[in-house]
């Protein structure tokens, strides 16, 4: 029988593992411990069996769904078209590269601040705009309706995370071999021949990696909807994560909170799991 | 690098865990710096805004004058009141004196969180003192009221002689009006348009702040005599009902609205009247902000069923039991209410809550509206006192916003306000 | 030419919301909220940047969140890049690797709110509350996931003979490491570490909670604290964020270079 060995990657792992258990393996504990206590310090599932019954939980969880996968699609569509538009030009790339940078460098605070007042139904740059041209904006109520709270939401985030998708494809496009491609122009293949074909399935490792980097983020959105709508109107903008400051924070039911948290903490795993297979083969393929 | 605290632990957690605290104080401490103390020491936490800012000169001036290391410390309005419960319950003594919203004070001062504090004198108004108490009105004293805001309906004097109307008494009157101050016309593509009414109904403190003087106004009330929650009454299922009637004549997205968007349309003259507070009165008269300055006036809250009744809005000082300077927080907190010292954050913009302030011949002559003030300040009701009341504020507050929204029929959010906020009661009973 | 113009109207369509804020920053309040909107006609003034300036809590704010964005990202990469390293190159037991790399992912998956509250407790019972360095430290926890795995890419697009052919020449990991592959993946470190730095800067719920003076407090939560219980100080609020803006883009227009060569995936095949 062979005699175990600690693998010496251990020591190159330590730190970052170190770090990582006292940020993580703690808040863990402690989430499972007060999650299965009452406020009153008594052992119950009664944190657990409340989330069943809890309507708003659900809709918290169908708008942050919704937010997440709306967000997301946009954000990779329009990543790629620009990083192809960028891309394909001959001049002016590295300037318009910087300039698209600035809506990823505001702090979350202030862009939700501004795209606020821009929203504001009478005061606002948008409706003012629309005024301007000559049509009336009275029932455009973005973030103070209900209906379309939700949209303006994304299209908040979708404004200001397109830049960090539309750098990860504008980089891998510029490392795509470029003898396939020429090799396939010179056969003849019309342009949109060669990006269905070629482009994109070489392009699937990076929009993986976008999605789920951005996908985690998505999930857990709090700044820009806390500032913004503050979760409203009415409910329509409220995510998980605000449900969960608000039962943590301003009710103070940690119980509450952390059974919440737990929940969606298994879901995000499952979720990462299922992408994170997406990666994997390609890594494997390039390594070998 | 901040003086770590020598002090006690505070009330902890019984089952807290702390298997890393050695290895991880070790290395962190020695990064962390040393410790010099320097004398008294008072850190005072200052809500971001008007009242803050008063607080924050009374605070600087008072470390001159008694030789005491001040530091003015300010968090924003939104996350205010998670941090001061945070530090509170947590004793970690980072604060010595404290600014609370009157709403917030039961949920503070349980558990012996707050430290006690001499009853003030009789100089301040009953309604504001009142609200200090813990148990309301019978117990100590834990904190002492700073600034005295209650509500005030502002309205457009000038277009109401213009139109020969007088300020309206009842709700009904308010919605007449309403309906004649409104107009919209469109001249070589420009539009103008006025709203009769304006009101915020986003969800949480604003919808609840702004609908409680109609639901008191209708005979309603949210708990009865024993503590259980009666918001679906017929009363206050009417006031609702009146409340979206208001919102037809306001501009559309108001269910979205906050403080601001109401103020800016009063001052952008797009409103003709609104609920609003005190805070605001000094914007309306200033020609840098305003398009109106001099034609708003204030009238006493409207009635209906019962006379009106402005909704209480104190700012309070208090001193976490916490604090690393009991002392010194007490006698700052004297100092800061006494009366001269009030009279120049009146100056500031700040309500005072001393009667002899409010006569003071100085500032009745600076701020038109203290006559109007005064008497709404005397009569103001506060909202209930329950610990619960945040939760209370955001169940009720969801369902007013949306059928203000228009997705629910005031019958509706009012039942579901109900079984939210029955539910929220038997939780904590437990 | 046709898709220059595109792509320059695409790119001036995303941007009006930061000129607008710029403009904010330098209007009156008036003109602020005037119908129809003022693009280009008033009368700039400088009356919320002094503000700023003068509220005294500027260079603290500032000077802490530099600590804070830097501190964290030095250490992020100091603690990640070998674990990426190892990881990727060195012997594991079957299926170890992948393990503790998702392992390590997973804890982005932790949204803030939940770990908040028991990091605050923890803090408090090392009486590390309200300091810098404690915040960098959960910093840096928040940026190794990212670090790991955007390294472990990079570190995977090498070529395997580069490693191989150093330590038959019998060089140790670690020389192999510094010597060797990171002079190659250099634009994807940069391109992690800008991202990574960026993030710092703008954090803010953690900011939040875990400061409470200024001893501590970051840049965010002072421009936070412009949200007032009655109005928003639309003109003080955009003045900071303009100011809060400015030192990240500047290291982004420095590294912009290397930002896309390093994001590359697939740039250095040998």
């Amino acid at each position: 029988m062979k005699r175990f060995q600690i693998p010496r990657g251990v020591w190159w792992v330590a730190p970052a593992v170190g770090i990582l258990a006292l940020m993580s393996l703690y808040p863990l504990f402690f989430l499972v411990f007060t999650g299965f206590h009452s406020i009153s310090g008594e052992w119950t599932i009664r944190n657990f069996t409340r989330m069943a019954s809890d309507r708003m939980l659900g809709e918290a969880f169908l708008h942050t769904a919704v937010f997440t996968v709306a967000a997301l699609v946009l954000e990779l569509v329009c990543g790629l078209l620009l990083a192809i538009l960028i891309d394909s030009l001959r001049r002016g790339r590295a300037v318009l590269r910087t300039a698209l940078l600035l809506p990823m460098l505001l702090p979350p605070v202030v862009a939700a601040v501004i795209w606020r007042l821009i929203y504001n139904p009478q005061f606002g740059l948008l409706n003012g705009t629309i005024r301007a041209l000559g049509f009336n904006p009275s029932h455009l109520t973005w973030t103070s309706g209900e209906g379309g709270a939700l949209a303006s939401v994304i299209l908040v985030d979708v404004w200001e995370w397109t830049p960090f998708v539309f750098l990860l494809i504008s980089a891998a496009l510029q490392g795509l071999p470029q003898e396939s491609l020429e090799a396939a122009r010179v056969d003849g293949a019309s342009r949109w021949r060669i990006f269905f074909d070629i482009e994109l399935p070489l392009l699937r490792p990076v929009l993986a990696l976008a999605a789920m980097l951005r996908g985690m983020d998505l999930i857990r959105i709090f700044d820009q909807v806390f500032i913004l709508t503050q979760g409203g109107p009415g409910f329509a903008t409220e995510t998980i994560s605000l449900y969960i400051y608000r039962t943590a924070f301003r009710f103070f039911d940690f119980g509450y909170a952390s059974a919440m948290s737990l929940l969606l903490l298994v879901i995000a795993t499952m979720l990462a799991r299922g992408l994170v297979r997406q990666l994997r083969p390609i890594a494997a393929r390039e390594a070998a | 690098m901040p003086c770590s605290n020598p002090r006690r632990r505070g009330v902890g957690r019984r089952w807290h865990i702390k298997p890393f605290s050695l290895i991880a104080a070790a290395s962190l401490m020695i990064a962390g710096g040393g410790c010099t103390k320097q004398g008294p020491k008072l850190t005072v936490a200052i809500n971001a805004g008007v009242e803050g800012e008063a607080l924050r000169s009374a605070a600087l001036e008072w470390g001159d004058k008694s030789g005491t290391q001040v530091e003015v410390v300010e968090l924003p309005y939104a996350n205010l009141f998670e941090k001061l419960l945070l530090d509170l319950t947590s004793n970690t003594g980072a604060y010595d004196v404290i600014m609370m919203d009157d709403p917030w004070f039961p949920k503070l001062a349980e558990n012996g969180k707050l430290a006690e504090l001499p009853a003030p004198d009789s100089d301040f108004i009953q309604s504001t003192v009142d609200v200090c108490r813990y148990p309301y009105k019978t117990g100590k004293y834990y904190a002492i009221p700073y600034v005295g805001n209650s509500q005030l309906f502002f309205y457009r004097k000038d277009l109401f002689e213009r139109d020969h109307l007088e300020p309206p008494k009842t709700w009904d009157e308010v919605l007449i009006d309403a309906s004649k101050l409104g107009f919209r016309t469109v001249l070589n593509a420009e539009l103008t348009e006025r709203f009769g009414y304006v009101m915020r109904a986003a969800p949480g403190n604003a919808a609840v702040t702004d609908f409680m003087p109609l639901f008191w106004a209708y005979g309603a009330d949210m708990f009865d005599a024993q503590g259980n929650p009666t918001v679906n009454s017929p009363a206050g299922v009417a006031a609702l009902e009146m409340m979206l009637r208001l919102g037809q004549y306001s501009p559309p997205g108001y269910a979205g609205f906050n403080a601001d968007e109401v103020a800016a349309h009063l001052l952008q003259s797009t409103a003709a009247m609104s609920i609003n507070w005190p805070a605001w009165i000094s914007a309306m008269d200033d020609p840098q902000k305003s398009k109106v300055v001099n034609q708003i006036d204030f009238a006493q809250m409207p009635g209906e069923r019962r006379p009106g009744q402005a909704e209480l809005g104190a700012w309070l000082l208090g001193a976490p039991s916490g604090s690393r300077n009991v002392s010194g927080a007490k006698a700052f907190i004297h100092w800061a209410t006494g009366r001269q010292p009030m009279k120049e954050a009146a100056v500031h913009g700040n309500p005072p809550t001393r009667r002899q302030v409010f006569l003071d011949p100085d500032l009745m002559e600076r701020f038109r509206s203290y006559p109007a003030q005064l008497k709404s300040l005397e009569s103001a009701r506060p909202r209930p006192r329950t610990p619960q009341w945040n939760e209370i504020e955001n169940a009720f507050g969801i369902a007013i916003s949306k059928a203000n929204a228009g997705s629910m029929t005031a019958q509706a959010a009012m039942a579901q306000a109900q079984a939210d906020i029955a539910a929220i009661v038997s939780r904590a009973g437990k | 030419m046709k898709r220059l113009v595109l792509a320059v109207l695409a790119v001036a369509a995303g941007l009006v919301p930061v000129y607008w804020l710029l403009t904010i920053s330098f209007k009156t309040e008036a003109d602020q909220f005037a119908i129809p909107p003022k693009w280009f006609a008033f009368a700039p003034t400088l009356v919320h940047y002094k503000a700023v300036f003068a509220s005294g809590s500027l260079e603290s704010a500032l000077w802490n969140s530099l600590i804070a964005a830097s501190g964290s990202t030095l250490l992020a990469l100091a603690a990640g890049v070998p674990a990426a390293y190892a990881l990727n190159n060195l012997k594991w037991p079957a299926g170890w690797a992948d393990s503790i790399g998702f392992w390590i992912l997973s804890n982005r998956l932790l949204p803030p709110i939940v770990t908040i509250v028991p990091l605050f407790l923890m803090l408090r019972d090392m009486r590390l509350l309200n300091s810098i360095w404690s915040l960098t430290v959960v910093y840096t926890a928040f940026h190794l996931p990212f670090v790991v795995w955007m390294m472990r890419g990079f570190l995977a697009e090498v070529p395997r003979e580069i490693d191989e052919a150093a330590r038959l020449d019998g060089a140790s990991p670690m020389r192999i490491l510094w010597s060797i592959l990171l002079p190659l993946v250099g634009p994807g470190l940069t391109a992690t570490a800008v991202f990574s730095m960026i993030a710092a800067w703008n954090e803010f719920l953690y900011a939040l909670i875990l400061t409470q003076t200024g001893a501590a407090s970051t840049l965010p939560v002072g421009i936070a604290a412009r949200v007032t219980q009655y109005e928003i100080k639309w003109g003080v609020m955009s003045a900071a964020g303009v100011l809060a803006m400015l030192p990240v883009l500047v290291f982004a227009a420095v590294t912009q270079r290397y930002l896309v060569r390093g994001l590359s995936l697939g740039a250095v095949k040998g």
